[in-house]
């Protein structure tokens, strides 16, 4: 006991100086803090409750993010504990593997405890935080452990190492992570949750904690959340050319794909990168953490200077991995605690759980892809029950610009759409995938109002596979728009849906390999004779990013000749 | 300020320690101005050797110091600053017994460097919330801050370690802390309190020579300053040196002849100050101590031992009350000693 108090009061000599009164209330917010957040942390198991991670609900209809590394260990059912003392049925519903974060859903309840996101680019070191997990699965209550600690660095990256694991832009922590807390998250002070632990540095002291672990910062999870509602394997994204640090801090470029959409837009080999993403870069390490937190198909701006001064343009993310189904990852990786001979045997899912999973190649669970692309697609075909059926269009468009005087008329048919626009006229053949005849202003208009046509069918759009991909900050109008890929071929049109409306704001489409999008925006969707069509069709200029608007002035529709 | 600690004994005794020194760290964020000191170092490394350390600027014209390991061993050091910039470091001089490197940056003659002054090191008290600086795991390259981890000094000890099968060799006096703050490329980072007061140098990834657990610990830079200073100056330090203050001392017989409080020998280097006997009618009768009795506070100092106890007491003058805490029954008990004259008598 005496040997106890002196090591009692060695804590004491620094505590003298703290008044007691702060001390007390502030250990009592660090309690109320956490006996608040603690509801929403999970306890992550395999189906037959075996093994795990942690994981945290981010609304209250059930949704939770988690590792990929600790769901990977699983099949698509888990088993889920709450600090309620509950063991809730869960279904894997996305997948990041290169950014190692996996959505899951709990079932059972329409009132799940949930935690509220901060924003984690404002976290600074020094700044106090708590993780909260179940480390070394110590929790057969499931009542999350506490660990707490301070943020040593942000901005972090780090490596892959031999596997496909990335972590950009991440968080260090000191706070005690082990084996067990990955997937948990981490919380500021205030309980607001910042991050999602998942990586330590392990060396030689073998797989606990060191002082140095990694949380995936959410602000990197959020851009990746509603792609992951969608029951995606998510890619993250590159960009097609190399950079490389120079001794005064510039990130300089080294080589540009010359089919890349950089190079296009006048992006050369020793050019200096400013910003991306709105982020200042001072090394080729700030550049591969602002690549690395959006997810494959985002549109950036890009600011560089060269000899000839700034420029600034936006350039889309292309795919890092295209993964087509869930990658294996290596041995030493593995979540603690799925032993390949576990004698317990998982119970048979309810028939109500397995309705939540649909297997299909190139999706992680396409029951959630079905259900959100049909929450895309249902409104859109209500809103077209009263349009003529298997029609041909006319439209006649006039430019808002009075300056331009444009006055002229698209012609739409099944298989062919015709512009004449003053005294010039070209007619594009849809059926073919080349570009024939197009406007050489805007190459690819043609095309993209054949796919238009294609969208509006009163049936159902005329592509080979229509998915719900999430959701992205749509370039020029800066809008978080929820993303619908039409797949035609190998070609896919990016359709942009607003919340409040049911029909398309915008079209991105590539007509053709290394060539640029055209890129359309449609304002103030009208009922005219027989047709659905926007009273103003916007062209956004690749180079400039302007958004030049057709006004439309007549529409129609009429029963098309059967050939 | 007697209510104030009596109430946090109690909210300490019911709590694991931890949360107690969280509000002396909350007020602060790590002060800033402490990144642009540490440097991160690069050289050649091999196996469990690693190739990365990290250093601490101590001179404007870009003096570092580190500590004595393979990387200045064998050369070909790069140091990067805090702010990106990267040099070529050599050698000054190294201090085995210290486990200290000097090492200059190679400059241009007018560059300038934020630096710590090692006159300002401070001897924080066992307990003392403390940061660590270093380039610990190469998280961070080129201009990115450098990680920082909190901990508390734990103890002031000499070391019995172990680097692989060999004996370490530091003599110094050590503060182990009650954080991983020794890991891979840690070693010759700088260790703070929270006002960012330079307090030591992060040592070496070692083991205790018995128990085989790691140990973190640093080095006191007020113990360095002079092994610093003379390698800055060329020289070597002579191995006499470390030069301890001899501080005031009560004696045992003062103790029991003036203030009439025995404590029990000390029959070990670190004897708790345990109260052997009272003599009756004298000063500490009065106040209240028992047979039994364990010193653990002399005023706001923690008493590790007997001599720590003899210690403390000797900076009361007469007529002074000294607050002292006893551990008795499992309990605190703060009792108030009127510290009595000198006796003419005794010697």
């Amino acid at each position: 006991m005496y040997q106890s108090s002196i090591v009692l009061l060695m804590y004491l000599s620094a505590l003298s100086l703290v008044a007691a009164e702060d001390l007390k209330q502030s250990e009592q917010q660090r309690i109320e803090v956490i006996r608040r957040i603690s509801p929403a942390v999970v306890c992550v198991m395999d189906a037959a409750g075996a093994g795990g991670g942690s994981g945290v609900l981010i609304s209250a209809d059930g949704y939770a993010i988690s590792n990929f590394h600790v769901t990977s260990g699983s099949a698509s059912f888990l088993k889920c504990g709450l600090n309620d003392g509950r063991v809730y049925d869960a279904v894997l519903v996305g997948i990041d593997p290169t950014g190692d974060v996996s959505l899951i859903r709990l079932l059972g309840r329409s009132d799940f405890p949930f935690a509220t996101a901060g924003n984690s680019d404002n976290v600074r070191a020094g700044d106090q935080c708590l993780a909260l997990g179940n480390p070394f699965l110590l929790a057969s209550d499931f009542s999350p452990t506490v660990t707490w600690g301070i943020v040593s660095g942000t901005r972090r990256y780090q490596y892959p190492s031999g596997t496909f694991l990335e972590y950009t832009d991440c968080i260090q922590i000191d706070a005690s992570i082990n084996p067990g807390n990955s997937g948990g998250p981490l919380f500021d002070i205030q309980g607001r949750w910042i991050g999602i632990n998942g990586r330590a540095s392990f060396e030689k002291r073998g797989r606990v904690n060191s002082g140095a672990a990694y949380a995936i910062s959410v602000n990197q999870v959020l851009h990746f959340v509603d792609h992951l509602k969608c029951g995606l394997i998510v890619d993250h994204g590159r960009l097609d050319f190399t950079v490389e640090s120079d001794e005064q801090f510039n990130v300089v470029v080294q080589q540009v794909s010359e089919l890349s959409e950089a190079y296009r837009r006048g992006l050369r080999s020793g050019a200096v990168l400013e910003s991306f993403a709105g982020r200042r870069l001072t090394s080729a390490n700030d550049f591969q953490n602002v690549v690395g937190i959006y997810p494959e198909g985002t549109r950036l701006p890009l600011v560089w200077r060269d000899r000839t001064g700034q420029h600034t343009a936006t350039v889309r993310l292309g795919p890092l991995h295209a993964f087509q189904k869930t990658p294996e990852l290596p041995q030493e990786r593995r979540p603690e605690g799925h032993p390949e001979n576990d004698s317990q045997q998982p119970e048979q899912p309810s028939p109500e759980l397995l309705k939540l999973f649909t297997a299909r190649e190139g999706f992680c669970n396409y029951y959630f892809n079905d259900a959100a692309t049909q929450q895309l697609l249902t409104p859109m075909l209500q809103r077209l029950a009263d349009v003529t059926p298997d029609m041909a269009w006319k439209i006649t468009v006039s430019s808002a610009d009075e300056a331009t005087a444009l006055q002229g008329e698209i012609a739409v048919t099944r298989n062919t759409v015709g512009l004449r626009l003053n005294d010039q006229s070209w007619l594009q053949n849809t059926e073919t995938p080349k570009l024939q005849d197009e406007p050489p202003t805007f190459p690819g208009f043609l095309l993209a109002v054949n796919h238009l046509h294609r969208l509006l069918r009163k049936d159902k759009p005329a592509f080979d596979e229509l998915t719900a991909a999430g959701r992205t900050v749509h370039q020029p109008s800066g809008r978080a728009l929820r993303i619908l890929l039409a797949r035609t071929g190998a070609r896919s049109t990016r359709w942009y849906f607003s919340d409040d409306q049911p029909l398309p704001v915008a079209l991105d489409l590539e007509p053709e390999a290394a060539t640029d999008e055209i890129r359309l925006i449609f304002d103030d969707w009208k009922m005219w004779s027989g047709l659905l069509f926007p009273e103003r069709l916007g062209i956004v200029d690749p180079t400039t990013e302007q958004v030049s608007w057709l006004r439309i002035t007549a529409a129609s529709a009429q029963q098309e000749q059967n050939k | 300020m007697k209510i104030c600690r009596r109430r946090m004994l109690q909210l300490t005794g019911s709590l694991p320690f931890w949360p107690a020194v969280v509000p002396a760290l909350a007020s602060q964020t790590p002060p800033k101005d402490t990144q642009t000191v540490v440097v991160k170092l690069f050289g050649a490394g091999l196996g469990s050797l690693d190739s990365y350390g990290t250093g601490v600027l101590v001179s404007a014209e870009g003096h570092v110091l580190t500590v004595a390991s393979h990387l200045v061993s064998t050369g070909f050091l790069t140091a990067v600053t805090a702010d990106g910039r990267r040099f070529t470091a050599e050698t000054v001089a190294t201090e085995p017994s210290m486990d200290a490197a000097l090492l200059k940056l190679k400059t241009e003659p007018a560059d300038q460097f934020p630096c710590i002054d090692l006159k300002t090191a401070v001897e924080p008290a066992v307990g003392t919330p403390v940061l660590a600086w270093s380039n610990m795991f190469r998280v961070a390259a080129g201009n990115e801050p450098v990680s920082v981890v909190h901990g508390v000094i734990a103890a002031s000890v000499s070391l019995d370690a172990v680097q692989g099968k060999w004996k370490f060799p530091l003599k110094s006096h050590v503060w182990l802390i009650d954080a991983i703050t020794n890991n891979s490329g840690a070693a010759g980072g700088l260790l703070t309190d929270s006002d960012g007061q330079p307090v030591g140098l992060i040592g070496r990834e070692i083991r205790h020579a018995t128990s085989g657990t790691w140990v973190n610990y640093a080095v006191p830079l007020k113990t360095l300053q002079p092994a610093v200073e003379a390698m800055l100056k060329g020289q070597r330090l002579t191995p006499a040196a470390p030069t301890t203050v001899a501080e005031p001392l009560l004696s045992a017989r003062d103790l029991t002849g003036r203030f009439g409080l025995t404590l029990i020998p000390a029959v070990l280097e670190r004897t708790p100050a345990w109260i052997d006997s009272v003599v009756p009618g004298t000063a500490a009768a009065q106040a209240g101590f028992r047979r039994g009795d364990l010193i653990v506070l002399v005023g706001d100092a923690v008493i590790t031992s007997e001599s720590d106890a003899r210690r403390r007491l000797a900076e009361y003058r007469a007529g002074q009350k000294a607050a002292i805490t006893v551990s008795r029954d499992e309990q605190l008990l703060e009792l108030s000693l009127l510290v009595p004259a000198a006796t003419t008598t005794g010697r």
